[in-house]
């Protein structure tokens, strides 16, 4: 019974393939298709241009750029339902085009991933639902990799956090059910947090509604409704209010520094030309070709997945190592390229030239690689690069913040990025429970002359999503052992302690604990799903014996948060732990049936989004935890303290020019 | 005594055909079937009868004038009597789903559900109304009209209803025509041949393709249940059967008639059955015909397999006879199967032929015992399907490994056809009827006869779900009922106890819609769906019950439906007050707000009294402007917004937004003075004197940075980077001549630095007097100043240090360490 089939990014990814192709059907004969930009990334993921083309695409246009024309009959529009504002601009351009052209338009808007009684009042009220063919994609989990599964709603954090619209939770919901239909129940769902706790209460509805409305035999009850799933472990939902604090800070793995210096997207980094040079064979562009006509200029689009070995090699491996790995990789490469002069039988040169494709493809990545790893070096070598991440760390480690302020002053001063800024001044109110009232004061002061007085909005948005904030009583939070309270806000000095956030003689080569993400620092947020996953192990890293030993002693038996629930408390929400429970006999007899499988998935969904760090050290985790669980990393995008604070940034000013 | 299998076969050609009669004594005798229209549904449903009004007919007494749709059993059995008020009826047609459709000359239609008389309408639109409908024709999800202008237009479904003009068609006499349905089009969508003057048009969305065709005019066009052929009926009375793409003719048959027919229909794929008023033709392949003569008016109702024949006396089947029956059952068959069948007989007789002939068939009594099953499915005669099945028993009995199952599901499918055939139900379906139609489709077909307690038995027979059977049958006890409220929702609540999958959202809405509220509101109380109660609760004014329902399903979706409604309806102070209490409510309100309706956001911050708020959307109001002027305006307002309270947050707010309107002044006024465009405005402060100081405006900047308050050491910074983005080495010596820098020294050496001035930046290595001597000599190394690194080396006598600047070093600086070196080294 157990589903032992394809994997759930396999799956996700040929469903979505699927569902979309068949709708393209649909509409017979040629057609343009206009997309919304945040999901013409995504549809990327799972279909490339040219089978869109075999679909009957002409060309593509992107929603935000208005410029569809009268080229083809048929139009399809792709847009988010859930979006009023996308649904009123398609309404706007089928009007344009119904009024303009002389063309007799067939008219097709696919909902993604449903259609909602909203963006059906909006096109009631344009008086166009008559002349539209409506249908559905149900688009929710959009495998990144394997091992990550991700809604990629960009504007999920800011959803979540800042406008308090729970529609990105409602949305979650509705694709981790699509998971359970699959599997089965998950039979345990831990989480951590207020948003997740929503997020389970919603699961467990939906489980409810499901019965209701699932639809099958009186007299066989096995064949009604799921049953807790024989194959999956754990559900544990984390929060990403629960731990703002690691995001806020600055990534140190290499694909984390890739996405903080250059943004991925959609598993694409847009790199200038002239740090990677111009874009090589069509072989390699072929796979980087997003359905989009890219603006290619001087950015050149790198793909950056598992399907690029070398950078499986060294996404999740911390920067200060992936020097050598490069050199490492160059050695073996020009050696295995010298064995030509070697092969001495025609046999063996056939063998060589046979490898050669990949030994160039390899050569391609390592040149890529080295060239993007060298550009990221001369950035970290900055003054100002470094004196961020000495407030950083210290803030991280706890020290008193004040000594740092003069620091971010002169930063400020200096005219750096303006997010950096912000992301040192959020770190340290999440970190220290607020800033001094006083502090704020004059930073808020300083931040709105140096960039601008809109920012005042930008700091309202901030204080509204709890990133900014005046300390409210100044002894609450500042006495690191006062924690075991629930509270509104996550106690990092109680937790830095009890979950030893901190570890200073970590190895970035040779790594032991997930710490080395950040050079020294545990991402809170793994360390909680640690402690559901890893108990043993952060019992002796608490009592501080040697970690590593005891790690194979992993038992299973204290299930949730057993033995960490004080700790736990002094994160902000809710805690919980829930057991979906099936009809016993059912179970039973499962059980029997299929044994249990050797493998068990742990599902692990950060609600609000996850860092590249945090997904570098939860695949550490993973190896660890090779071959009796399987870790499936699931989220609602992608984040990093930049797009954090991007959320929150007012992007209009008193500028005339732009 | 059994019926003799063979006995109502007819050989067409090389086939055999069947007329089965199913049902008798159908209609009255006083319904005069020739003045009727009829039309069928398919899958043996429903009979739609309605008075052919180019026909005289008698007036009686009572129902005269008025006319009606009367809908009847296969059986006879008078479902509804649907009274007809409207315009005359140009088309009668089914869906597959039994919904009748009704289209009448002004382009309305209507669409009856579940055979009880309810419907919904629409109009065909597209010029409908001008020039009438002339006819229509259904297929099994939607229709085609032919208006009276030719021109064709087409419905593809019927929940969301889209009429579409197909492409215009030529000028000329329709003489007849027939639709292709999309499941047989190369478009997949509908397609129409119309037979116009002497030719033959294929219409579809984009074009009408003229078939070329030289001996029309043709009286009938009918394509076959496949789309694979076309039959066409010329006014010489021949049928002609063609491809469907025109290009081969199969077979011609002479009608020997010069009165065409009424009805041209398909029989399956293979044969095509000519009606007459009381004559049948069936056309077999290559033009053999056989014939039926009736007392009466037959109609033809065609079926995928078949068709079937409607006098006021019978109903009949007329089928072709399937492979395997035929091949046990054709006189002098020695198949296997008919063997099987044969040695039952002899057992029964307890001879020993029986074995042998079981011996005899040995090595093919598999298929044997297969055929047998499938000939039973096939059969109609209860005596013979028992037959077959028994010697399908027998067969296996004998077989040592036989899956059983087959054998099993056709006894469960018989019992279920059975049950289905019997006249009171009126479903004569076939074997492949009810194959394609799927229990499924067979329990609604119930359902809409009411008659749940069979649906019942056959859903728990079959296993499959039985909720909407109970949901239905608790919609018409809330409908039917005259018991109080209380009583009937008890009753329904303990009738569907521990049922699952009732959806109770349906039957309150049918509660409601009998008006009876009170009861609906009950009902929904046992709804588990949170979402599914939303709707019905607005409709039935319970607004703010439906707020709390569509927020506890967490579908936001369904929270913006009905804060949307109720924006719309109730005044504005209520719904602020309804929501107010609501945090995921005025959430969605605030952000759909943001983006198109900001009067009403401050409108609600001005009711909740969130000052701030309501300024800062002022604020990005003003920043969306771009008249100055209104800008300041609008600053001014958010200012006067802060002023009444004493919160430290909010007085600071105020006074920057205050801070932002004297600033776009100032700005405005440096803009006046220095430049002649823009330059300035909407800067920020900090970049405003950056540009003031690069641009050589040193005492203006100057002058902000004091009437801004600009920290001293912001402002140091500030200069010293726009003195070397201007390459200002001289400003920047006078500076570098000042005791003391708020700022420390060492910014100045590492920007002058960084702009390649190595020889600046020296000049400030010795003013950074706080650094260690091995920084400073650093910093001399960088400004490649070798000598005076080693002498701050020298100072601290650091050898080592000295010996490695000695390795850097070249030419005389090379020697004046090397000197220093000697003089540090101790004497030997």
């Amino acid at each position: 019974m157990a589903p032992l089939l394809r994997s759930d990014a396999d799956y996700f990814r040929d469903k979505a393939r699927r569902d979309l192709l068949t709708l393209l059907e649909g509409a017979r004969g040629k057609k343009n298709l206009v997309i919304s930009q945040e999901l013409a990334g995504p549809v990327g993921l799972f279909v490339k241009f040219s089978v869109l083309q075999e679909y009957g695409v002409d060309r593509v246009f992107l929603l935000e750029n208005a410029n569809i024309d009268s080229s083809q009959r048929n139009v399809v529009f792709l847009v988010r339902g859930e979006k009023a504002r996308h649904v009123r601009i398609v309404a706007e351009q089928i009007k344009r085009l119904q009024n303009n052209a002389n063309v007799e338009h067939e008219f097709f808007i696919f909902f993604a991933p449903r259609r909602t009684l909203v963006s059906n009042a909006v096109l009631e009220e344009a008086g166009i639902t008559g002349d539209v063919n409506i249908a559905e994609l149900p688009l929710h989990f959009m495998p990144l990799e394997q091992d990550i599964l991700s809604l990629e709603l960009d504007d999920s954090f800011g959803d979540l956090y800042l406008h308090k619209d729970p529609g990105c939770i409602f949305h979650a919901a509705k694709a981790l059910m699509g998971v359970q239909q699959r599997h089965g129940y998950f039979p345990r769902i831990v989480g951590k947090g207020d948003n997740a706790r929503r997020l389970a209460d919603l699961l467990l509805r939906m489980r409810k509604e499901l019965d209701a409305e699932e639809s099958s035999g009186l007299a066989d009850p096995s064949a009604r409704g799921l049953l807790p799933s024989a194959s999956v472990e754990n559900l544990i939902i984390i929060d990403r209010d629960v731990d703002f604090g690691t995001a806020l800070l600055t990534q140190l793995t290499y694909e984390g520094l890739i996405d903080e210096y250059v943004g991925i997207k959609n598993n694409q980094a847009d790199v200038d030309t002239s740090i990677v040079g111009p874009a090589p064979t069509p072989q390699l562009q072929e796979s980087s070709k997003a359905p989009q006509q890219a603006k290619q200029g001087l950015k050149r689009k790198i793909q950056l997945d598992a399907s690029d070995q070398l950078f499986s090699q060294l996404r999740d491996a911390n920067f200060a190592i992936v020097g050598d790995i490069l050199n490492k990789v160059a050695r073996r490469l020009e050696n295995e390229y010298e064995s030509r002069h070697t092969a001495k039988t025609t046999g063996e040169l056939r063998e060589f030239v046979n490898r050669l494709p990949t030994y160039q493809l390899e050569h391609q990545s390592l040149r890529t690689h080295t060239n993007l790893a060298e550009e990221i070096m001369r950035l970290t070598r900055s003054e100002t690069f470094r004196k961020t991440l000495e407030v950083q760390q210290n803030n991280a480690a706890g020290a008193d913040s004040t000594y740092q302020h003069e620091t971010i002053e002169e930063l400020i001063a200096r005219d750096v990025p303006l997010k950096t800024v912000l992301r040192l001044l959020c770190l340290e109110s999440c970190m220290s429970g607020g800033l001094r009232p006083r502090d704020l004061e004059s930073f808020k002061k300083q931040v709105i002359q140096a960039y601008g007085h809109q920012h005042l909005l930008t700091f309202w948005a901030l204080e509204k999503m709890e990133l900014l904030q005046p300390r409210s009583s100044a002894t609450t939070m500042l006495l690191p052992t006062s924690g075991a309270q629930a509270g509104s806000k996550t106690n990092y000095g109680y937790l830095r302690k009890n979950l030893r956030l901190v570890i200073e003689e970590v190895s970035e080569k040779d790594p032991n604990d997930i710490s080395y993400v950040y050079s020294g620092f545990a991402p809170l947020s793994v360390r909680l799903v640690q402690c559901v996953l890893q108990k043993s192990y952060m019992v002796s890293l608490i009592k501080g014996g040697t970690p590593a030993a005891s790690l194979n002693t992993a038992n299973t038996t204290s299930p949730g948060w057993l033995g960490f629930e004080d700790v736990v408390k002094s994160a902000r929400g809710a805690t919980f732990s829930i057991v979906q429970k099936g009809d016993d006999k059912a179970v039973r007899a499962r059980q029997t049936l299929s044994g249990n499988s050797a493998t068990k998935a742990v599902y692990v969904f950060f609600l609000g989004g996850i860092t590249f760090t945090e997904i570098a050290a939860l695949r550490f985790i993973a190896a660890q935890e090779a071959p009796r669980r399987k870790i499936i990393i699931c989220t609602t995008s992608i984040i990093s303290g930049d797009r954090m604070m991007e959320a929150a940034i007012e992007k209009g000013s008193f500028a005339k020019a732009e | 005594m059994p019926s003799n299998p063979l006995a109502n076969w007819e050989k067409v050609g090389d086939s055999f055909y069947r007329k089965i009669a199913v049902y008798d004594a159908i209609f009255e005798d006083d319904i005069e079937l020739e003045n009727y229209i009829v039309a069928g549904a398919p899958y043996g449903g429903a009979i739609a009868l309605y008075r052919d009004e180019s026909k005289p007919f008698r007036l009686r007494d009572g129902q005269g004038s008025r006319s009606t749709i009367d809908v009847y059993s296969c059986s006879g059995q008078k479902i509804n009597r649907i009274n007809w008020e409207q315009a005359t009826i140009r088309g009668l047609g089914w869906s597959d789903k039994e919904e009748l459709l009704v289209v009448s000359e002004d382009g309305t239609v209507r669409r009856y559900f579940e055979l009880d008389g309810e419907f919904t309408s629409f109009s065909l639109g597209n010029g409908s109304e001008e020039y009438g409908v002339r006819a229509c024709q259904f297929w099994s999800s939607g229709l085609v009209a032919l208006l009276s202008n030719n021109q064709l237009i087409a419905v593809s479904k019927y929940d969301e209803p889209r009429p579409r003009l197909l492409a215009p068609c030529p000028e000329g006499e329709v003489s007849s025509w027939a639709l292709i349905s999309p499941a047989h089009t190369l478009s997949r969508s509908v397609e129409v041949l119309l037979a116009v003057d002497k030719t033959v048009f294929l219409i579809d969305s984009t074009e009408a393709e003229d078939k070329i065709l030289q001996d029309g005019p043709f009286k009938h066009i009918s394509v076959s249940p496949t789309g694979r052929f076309v039959a066409l009926f010329t006014a010489e009375g021949k049928l002609w059967v063609v491809s469907n793409d025109f290009q081969n003719k199969f077979s011609e048959y002479d009608s020997k008639s010069r009165v065409p027919p009424n009805t041209v229909n398909w029989c399956g794929d293979d044969a095509v059955i000519l009606g007459w008023e009381d004559e049948i033709h069936l056309v077999g392949p290559n033009g053999v015909a056989s014939k039926y003569y009736y007392d009466g008016r037959v109609h033809v109702v065609p079926e995928f397999d078949g068709v079937r024949l409607i006098t006021n006396d019978t109903c009949e089947f007329v089928h072709k006879v399937a492979g395997v029956t035929e091949e046990i059952f054709r006189l002098g068959s020695s198949s296997p199967a008919s063997v099987l069948l044969d040695s039952v007989d002899q057992l029964e007789k307890k001879s020993p032929k029986a074995d042998e002939n079981i011996q005899r068939i040995r090595s093919s009594l598999p298929s044997a015992v297969d055929t047998c099953i499938k000939a039973a499915g096939h059969e109609f005669d209860a005596y013979w399907q028992k037959r077959l099945l028994k010697a399908a028993s027998f067969g296996k009995s004998v077989l040592e490994l036989y899956n059983s199952d087959e054998f099993v599901e056709m006894t469960e499918k018989l019992r279920v056809l059975k049950a289905l055939r019997d006249y009171k139900i009126g479903l004569p379906l076939s074997y492949e009827q009810y194959l394609r139609l799927t229990p499924e489709g067979l329990i609604e077909r119930l359902i809409s006869r009411h008659e749940y307690l069979l649906a019942i038995r056959i859903s728990e027979y079959l296993q499959i779900p039985a909720d909407k059977i109970y949901v239905h049958w608790a919609s018409q006890k809330v409908k039917v009922s005259t018991v109080d409220d209380e009583a009937v929702c008890k009753l329904i609540v303990q009738r569907l106890d521990g049922k699952p999958g009732i959806s109770f959202e349906v039957i309150a809405q049918a509660a409601y819609d009998e008006g009876r509220s009170h009861l609906a509101t009950q009902l929904l109380n046992h709804e588990p769906r949170a979402g599914k109660q939303v709707p019905l609760l607005l409709n039935m004014e319970e607004d703010e019950l439906a707020l709390d329902k569509a927020i506890e399903s967490g579908d936001d979706d369904l929270v913006n439906y009905v804060l949307l409604h109720l924006k719309s309806k109730l005044p504005l102070a209520s719904f602020f007050r309804m929501i107010n209490t609501r945090p995921m409510a005025s959430a969605l309100v605030e952000t759909a707000a943001r983006g198109e309706d900001i009067e009403l956001l401050k409108d609600l911050f001005y009711q909740d009294d969130r000052p701030i708020d309501g300024a800062n959307v002022l604020l990005s109001e003003a920043l969306r402007d771009t008249d100055l002027t209104r800008q300041t305006e609008k600053l001014h307002l958010a200012s006067r917004l802060l002023s009444d309270s004493k919160e430290p947050t909010v007085v600071l707010n105020q006074k920057l937004v205050t801070e932002a309107s004297q600033l776009l002044k100032v700005q405005d006024a440096l803009d006046k003075d220095l430049a002649d465009h823009s330059e300035f405005l909407g800067l920020s402060l900090n970049e405003t004197v950056y540009r003031l100081v690069r641009g050589g405006y040193g005492k203006r900047a100057h002058k902000i940075q004091s009437e801004f308050k600009v920290p001293e050491k912001t402002f140091w910074w500030l200069r010293l980077r726009a003195l070397v983005a201007k390459r200002d080495w001289g400003e920047l010596e006078e500076i570098a001549k000042l005791k003391k820098s708020p700022i420390g020294w060492e910014p100045f050496y590492n920007e002058i630095l960084g702009a390649g001035n190595t020889k600046l930046a020296s000049g400030f290595v010795p003013k950074c007097t706080h650094l260690s001597p091995a920084e400073r000599i650093e910093m001399w190394v960088k400004c490649g100043m070798i000598v005076k690194a080693g002498e701050e080396a020298q100072k601290t006598k650091d050898l080592n240090t000295l010996e490695l600047l000695r390795t850097k070093a070249s030419g005389p600086a090379a020697t004046e360490i090397e000197r220093m070196i000697n003089q540090l080294r101790p004497r030997k």
